[in-house]
């Protein structure tokens, strides 16, 4: 099927929601070939920006009622709307849905609305995936107006998105590709052996208690860049902080513990592995959207088994997750299960070396002060001399003087910037001028990046090296090298010419600074 | 397992139950004094510790909550491998959550350390106009199972310190049976149990 012809069927298919209910499920979807490969090469890259101020949630004007800087830390968890189904009108208009259900067409996970009331859906959008499988072909994408149903088939596991938030069809699908992730951090693969021996296995009691982790990460795909950037994010430290760290993980990961984690909220502090052990970025965040979402793991010292998809998709290892403050945690990751009461041990020294280091309450300032101001960003590229920690403090320094820029950004207009290290697998996003101080903002730059990332990365017409792009809410430059990818966004008046240099200066500044926004050195990125 | 110091006992205890049961409520209660109306799902296990003063002992009590959901059974046994006591908990406004509870006294029947201190808790026993399984039927089971029970209710705190100072009390007088050549190998049965089946 060619992709005209699927968008040709898209448009008889527009309305997936009326009378669809009454499509009958297919139960033959058993002899299908798992994770074929894609060949659709869309060539829709439609570059436009829209206006993308459409709130998924109502929870949203509530966030900007309170006014943080942090839109997720102020995010209320836990699924919502558990009343609805595919009969509400408040359902059908949610501008984003995603779906997880089994080959047989069972509901196994519904971002909005109470699964088993959903059955009938599901078994449509089953219907519709095993009718297209049994031409010999697979759906990828359907468009329907405004909407895009993307689907993923992973194996039993079938994973849908409906969206009208006018994402590219790319980042939706790497959106599902991570949900997947994440049912796999939390069940492993093996739960695909319960639908050999049962087709129709029913999977939602093997999640229960689990709608808080995957809405967390739902949440996360329209605020964290490390989404679709694929990419680390440290917390800003001095460097020897970062090196006090460093090393006593190092001393417990010589002792049999697979990977040693110390994070604060979703930024690193600190990660060693054991030897030619790799830990793919995707993991780390969706470990870290794990242990963040599960209230359980702040009450007390937990051992728990955990997959890590790109690690061992087939096996768990185990956690032992232990909470220093309300941000601050330690992940040991080992295979022996039977190792808590050794992993407990390290954590007790551990806990006693970062104390008496005072690791701790730098992470505490560091969280405080945030990470890199475009505020602060050098007027010339000053090399050799700089320092983050300079740029934080709220002193009369030259940076600052100049008052009235903070309150419309950095030079030339800057607004935002986010960097990323291709060598290193890390990015580091500054913090948001007042300029996109609300979290709708934010979410309408955080899509214009993702945007802008999808179509510098367009396999059919990419990958390209600059791109830069102006409409009536900024300026976005994009540049790639070898080395790094640098996105940033200006004031929509900006100069190009001075928009460029002043890229120029932001990659000189985080030279001169990457001692301390970067994990370097023994790190288990890049093996 | 239960270890003897001088007049210390460190004791290995498990809870296990159904989801929703209220084992992370019973802990918080005991250990912290707490209680939420809303408990999260506890994920994989959490670990808490607790000591007791029993007569002229002192029971220092290794507390797994568990956690109650299905994905978590096959690998209840890395918990309760070489526990000295286990609280299975129900709820007794869900018969399910009893009919769960008796599975696992069964598999801990089977599978645990035969000197296990073994409780039966009925919890949530604030909400009498709920109740869905008696007492007596309770008490009858667990009579016939040679475990001990106790209604207990995390949210007044009815009984729960009482269920962990039993077990601390019948403890003790246990630990004879668990070793009877001698005082030599005290600690040999658990290294044994968590050796031989460490891949479970």
């Amino acid at each position: 099927m060619t992709d005209e012809e699927r968008e040709g069927e898209g448009e008889t298919r527009a309305s997936i929601e009326p009378g669809s209910e009454d499509l009958p499920s297919s139960p033959s979807s058993s002899g299908y070939a798992a994770e074929r490969g894609s060949t659709t090469a869309t060539t829709d890259s439609q570059i436009e920006i829209h206006h993308d101020d459409d709130i998924e949630d109502d929870i949203a004007i509530e966030i900007d009622r309170i006014s943080v800087s942090d839109s997720h830390s102020s995010w209320i968890p836990g699924k919502r709307h558990l009343d609805e189904d595919d009969a509400s009108i408040s359902w059908r208009k949610r501008k984003k849905h995603f779906f997880i259900l089994s080959h047989s067409g069972k509901p196994i996970y519904s971002r909005y609305g109470d699964e088993h009331r959903l059955a009938g859906f599901s078994a449509t959008l089953q219907a519709i995936i095993s009718f297209v499988e049994n031409g010999g072909d697979s759906v990828k994408l359907v468009r329907a107006g405004k909407h895009q149903v993307v689907f993923l088939v992973k194996g039993p596991i079938y994973l849908v998105c409906i969206s009208s938030t006018d994402e590219p069809h790319e980042s939706l699908r790497e959106q599902l590709e991570l949900i997947y992730g994440q049912m796999l951090v939390i069940l492993t693969k093996s739960v695909n052996r319960c639908f050999e021996k049962n087709p129709k296995f029913d999977m939602t009691p093997l999640l229960g208690g689990t709608d808080i982790v995957f809405s967390s990460l739902i949440h996360s795909f329209s605020w964290n860049p490390a989404i679709f950037l694929h990419a680390y994010t440290c917390l800003p430290l001095a460097y020897a902080t970062r090196q006090a760290a460093g090393a006593i993980l190092q001393d417990i990961a010589d002792s049999g513990v697979l990977f040693a984690i110390l994070m604060c909220r979703h930024k690193i502090i600190s990660l060693v592995g054991a030897q030619k052990a790799s830990l793919h970025p995707d993991d780390m965040l969706l470990l870290a959207n794990f242990v963040m979402s599960s209230e359980s793991f702040r009450t007390s010292e937990s051992f728990s088994p955990v997959c890590l998809p790109r690690y061992n998709p087939s096996a768990f290892v185990y956690a032992y997750i232990h909470y220093f403050d309300a941000d601050t945690y330690l992940m040991l990751l080992t295979t022996s299960s039977d190792a808590f009461y050794h992993l407990k041990d390290c954590r007790i020294h551990i806990e006693m070396v970062l104390l008496k280091s005072s690791v701790l309450s730098d992470v505490q300032r560091s969280l405080l002060n945030g990470g890199m101001h475009v505020e602060d960003l050098p007027p010339i590229p000053c090399s050799g001399s700089s320092h983050l920690s300079q740029h934080m403090l709220p002193s009369d320094s030259p940076e600052r003087f100049n008052e009235p820029n903070s309150s419309i950004g950095g030079p030339a207009g800057l607004w935002h910037f986010l960097y990323r290290s291709i060598f290193l697998d890390q990015y580091v996003s500054s913090e948001f001028s007042s300029s996109i101080n609300t979290p709708q903002q934010q979410k309408r730059l955080y899509r214009a990046y993702q945007k802008l990332f999808a179509s510098m990365h367009d396999r059919g017409i990419g990958p390209h090296k600059t791109q830069f792009r102006r409409d009536e809410n900024y300026v976005l430059l994009c540049w790639v090298t070898q080395d790094f990818e640098l996105y940033a966004a200006f004031d929509p008046l900006a100069d190009k010419a001075l928009a460029i240099e002043t890229c120029n200066h932001i990659c000189q500044w985080i030279k001169d600074v990457e001692n301390e926004i970067f994990l370097l050195g023994a790190s288990p990125f890049s093996w | 397992m239960a270890t003897i110091g001088h007049n210390n006992l460190n004791a290995k205890l498990v809870l296990l139950g159904d989801m929703g049961a209220g084992k992370s409520s019973l802990v918080l209660r005991f250990v912290k004094g707490q209680f939420l109306e809303f408990q999260e799902s506890t994920i994989g296990a959490a670990f808490f510790s607790q000591t007791l003063a029993v007569n002229d002992a002192t029971v220092k009590f290794e507390i797994w909550d568990t956690a109650g959901q299905e994905r978590y059974h096959s690998l209840a046994p890395m918990y309760y491998r070489g526990a000295a006591a286990a609280i299975i908990v129900y709820d007794i406004t869900s018969s399910d959550s009893f009919t769960r509870a008796k599975k696992w006294v069964q598999e801990l029947q089977k599978q645990g350390n035969p000197n296990m201190v073994m409780a039966l808790a009925g919890n949530k026993a604030d909400l009498e106009d709920k109740r869905k399984v008696t007492a007596e039927e309770a008490r009858v089971y667990a009579e016939e199972n040679g475990l001990f029970f106790m209604e207990t209710s995390a949210k007044t705190a009815a009984n729960v310190n009482d269920i962990f100072y039993e077990i601390a009390k019948r403890l003790p007088r246990a630990q004879p049976a668990q070793n009877p050549p001698g005082m030599v190998l005290v600690d040999r049965p658990a290294e044994g149990a968590r050796a031989a089946s460490c891949c479970s």
